[in-house]
């Protein structure tokens, strides 16, 4: 029943993308609204809570996932309503997108309330073929070359993670047999596992291929181009939600491969994710443009709480994923505004606003952008506490305190790097460049207060709480 | 039977990788998916497994027949260049491939010995598919391209079936649906629509 109430909208939204009415557009983003109404009430029921026998088991993790993503798909399809005033766009390719953003809805559910490995292969699969056919929705040559170089190097990515799954399920399949496939049942038998190097063999291929999708290294660059050449509703719903897909079974698998073995776990994932920051902090620095520095920035986040998690702080990785979730969607789509048409460059990008709607516009880019550097009170500041105080307690309790400690310092000067470079952005956006007369529309103006008071709401004290009672 | 199978496998695999023709190659990606169902039925019979056996018929007649029919017609359809010249030379793949493969068998030594059924056939299925990612990267052309992803994939069914004696069931048949989904998506990726506002 749950299940059924789930994929509903979803259905309901890929069979209204085909009426040929010009006012379908409104009913479909009504329809992006109504998808959050079984997931409320999913969040509100006892956990854990089977949705389908032991496929499909909703906990407090994957809901909160789940929460956050649908929250972030209402704020896109309703900036999306006004996609026509910034950027030139076809009546079919809204239609487009809808039907394929339904197809992804469901590889979402699928892959993020899965506790099967092969259902949360199959999901994200789903998922990943569904965009892109969503980033070809823009009908330039730049978009189509896109779109190929998403299909070639998103399938490697997710091949590179069924492989992992396969050398997964055959290190658990002498103990548990086709019932290998269970994250709870690999989680609870975790120690019995008879080859655990063949686990950790397949968790690090796995991990690579979730990686590659997030654009870690070694392919820091690739989903900036795809982002750049898309639409920027398509960016923010890649930032906001398809990554959270993406990070949900890395929560899942290093679970298990933190009980196998912490210290392997840690160093690969701890070396792996310096050496993204490190390249993606100079790439940073070198953007010069709005969307790729964005989607760059995403990338960042994504290694942070990858660490976090990883460094024995759930509560801010989770803290942080949610801050995230909300405010790189909220930038992207402000930055379609700031660019409209492509007229408009980073320098200047604030001057122009007016009239009401503008100065909250501006008022609210000013946060975002203050809020992903980390600015207090920014979500963002207290998960980056909690994590590097994690990073310093698992430091400690390592035999390399001093390379430990060098490594979070060397970090940290990493991210200052990025933190100069925003500041200066803004400034930039601020005092420099010239004065045009710009607009901003209602639909867009309330989607960025829909994300506003969803990052207030994470700073409550209940959120906060049940974040920590999460893991 | 199964040792010459496998064998049949990897030599259709290498084969497309000197393939200059579209049809040529779609030719060798049917045989190569052949012998993959073949092999998953053999499998499936020595084992008494029925589902391998439904794996089997369907790679079968969705991989080795459905999808070259499909990839032709589009190919005729959208006009696609029909000479594909591989980007590395004919020489330098001759030995570009005995290395990947060489080196596939030493980097799988610790995982055989870990793997108690047909141990071998793991490092080859390593192999083809560090071979199909070979293909993807030596054609410039988008349909040589597609063809190395649809090999990579069989590459991990063979993975699938041989280091785990098969996945189950639900799995494989949402690995076939993703592999439809993928083909409409391939479909939808050549039509050039043009921008009417």
């Amino acid at each position: 029943m749950m299940l059924t109430l789930l994929l509903t909208p979803a259905v309901i939204m890929f069979f209204v993308s085909f009426l040929k009415n010009e006012r379908s557009k409104y009913l479909l983003a009504f329809t992006s609204f109504v998808i959050l109404l079984p997931i409320v009430k999913l969040f509100l029921l006892p956990k854990p809570y089977a949705i389908l026998d032991t496929y499909l088991v909703a906990d407090r993790l994957d809901t909160y996932i789940l929460l956050v993503s649908s929250i972030v798909g209402i704020g896109v399809t309703l900036a999306l309503l006004t996609l026509d005033k910034h950027v030139k766009v076809s009546p079919k390719a809204y239609k487009k997108f809808y039907r394929f953003f339904a197809i992804f809805w469901v590889g979402l559910i699928f892959s993020i309330l899965s506790n099967h490995m092969g259902i949360y292969w199959i999901g994200l699969e789903l998922a990943t073929l569904s965009t892109v056919y969503m980033i070809k929705t823009n009908y330039t040559s730049a978009a189509h070359k896109e779109a190929w170089n998403y299909m070639i190097v998103g399938a490697i990515g997710v091949s590179l993670v069924l492989f992992g799954i396969i050398l997964i399920y055959a290190s658990a399949k002498p103990i548990l047999g086709e019932e290998a496939m269970n994250f709870d049942l690999l989680l609870a038998h975790a120690n019995e596992i008879p080859s655990p190097f063949l686990f950790e063999i397949g968790f690090a291929i796995t991990t690579i291929g979730m990686f590659v999708k997030m654009g870690f290294f070694p392919m820091n660059l690739w989903l900036a181009n795809i982002e750049r050449a898309s639409f920027y509703p398509v960016a923010a719903l890649f930032s906001g939600i398809l990554e959270s897909a993406v990070i949900v079974g890395f929560f899942r698998f290093s679970q298990i491969a933190m009980k196998i073995n912490y210290n392997h776990l840690f160093i690969f994932v701890f070396a792996y994710t310096i050496l993204t920051i490190f390249i993606v902090s100079f790439l940073i620095f070198r953007a010069k443009d709005f969307i790729r520095l964005f989607s760059l920035s995403g990338i960042e986040h994504m290694a942070l709480i990858v660490i976090f998690w990883v460094s024995g702080a759930p509560f801010a990785a989770l803290l942080h994923f949610g801050a995230h979730a909300f405010l790189k969607p909220a930038l992207f789509l402000s930055a379609g505004v700031l660019e409209s048409n492509g007229k408009y460059k980073i320098a200047g990008a604030l001057k122009g606003y007016t009239d009401i709607k503008g100065t909250i516009f501006k008022f609210l880019i000013s946060l975002f952008l203050l809020a992903i550097i980390s600015i207090p009170p920014s979500p963002m500041f207290f998960s980056e506490l909690y994590g590097f105080a994690a990073m310093i307690n698992t430091a400690k309790s390592s035999d390399n305190i001093l390379a430990m400690i060098g490594a979070i310092l060397f970090l940290l000067i990493l991210l200052s790097i990025i933190f100069y470079r925003f500041s200066a952005i803004y400034q930039s956006m601020q005092y420099e460049g010239e004065q045009h007369n710009k607009k901003v529309y209602i639909s867009e103006l309330f989607s960025l207060v829909i994300f506003t008071i969803s990052l207030m709401i994470l700073l409550l004290p209940s959120t906060l709480a049940y974040l920590k009672s999460i893991v | 039977m199964v040792d010459f199978l496998i064998g049949l496998f990897l030599a259709s695999l290498i084969v497309s990788l000197f393939t200059t023709r579209l049809y040529r190659l779609l030719l060798w990606y049917s045989m190569n998916s052949l012998t993959l169902g073949i092999l998953a039925l053999s499998i499936g019979k020595s084992l008494d497994d029925r589902a391998m056996f439904i794996t089997g018929v369907m790679t079968i007649l969705l991989k080795a027949v459905g999808i070259p029919f499909v990839l032709k017609n589009l190919s005729v359809k959208f006009n696609f260049v029909r000479q594909i010249t591989p980007e590395i030379k004919v020489q330098y793949s001759i030995m570009l491939i005995p290395a990947i493969l060489v080196f596939t068998f030493y980097l799988s030594e610790p995982i055989v010995h870990m793997i108690h059924t047909n141990a071998n056939y793991v490092a080859i299925s390593i192999s083809s598919l560090f071979l199909s990612l070979l293909l993807m990267m030596e054609h410039k052309n988008v349909a040589p391209k597609i063809i190395g992803f649809l090999s990579m994939e069989n590459s991990l069914f063979l993975l699938g079936i041989t280091a785990t004696n098969g996945m189950p069931m639900l799995v494989e048949l949402g690995i076939f649906f993703d592999l439809l989904m993928a083909i409409v998506v391939i479909n939808l990726l050549f039509h050039k629509e043009e921008l009417k506002v």
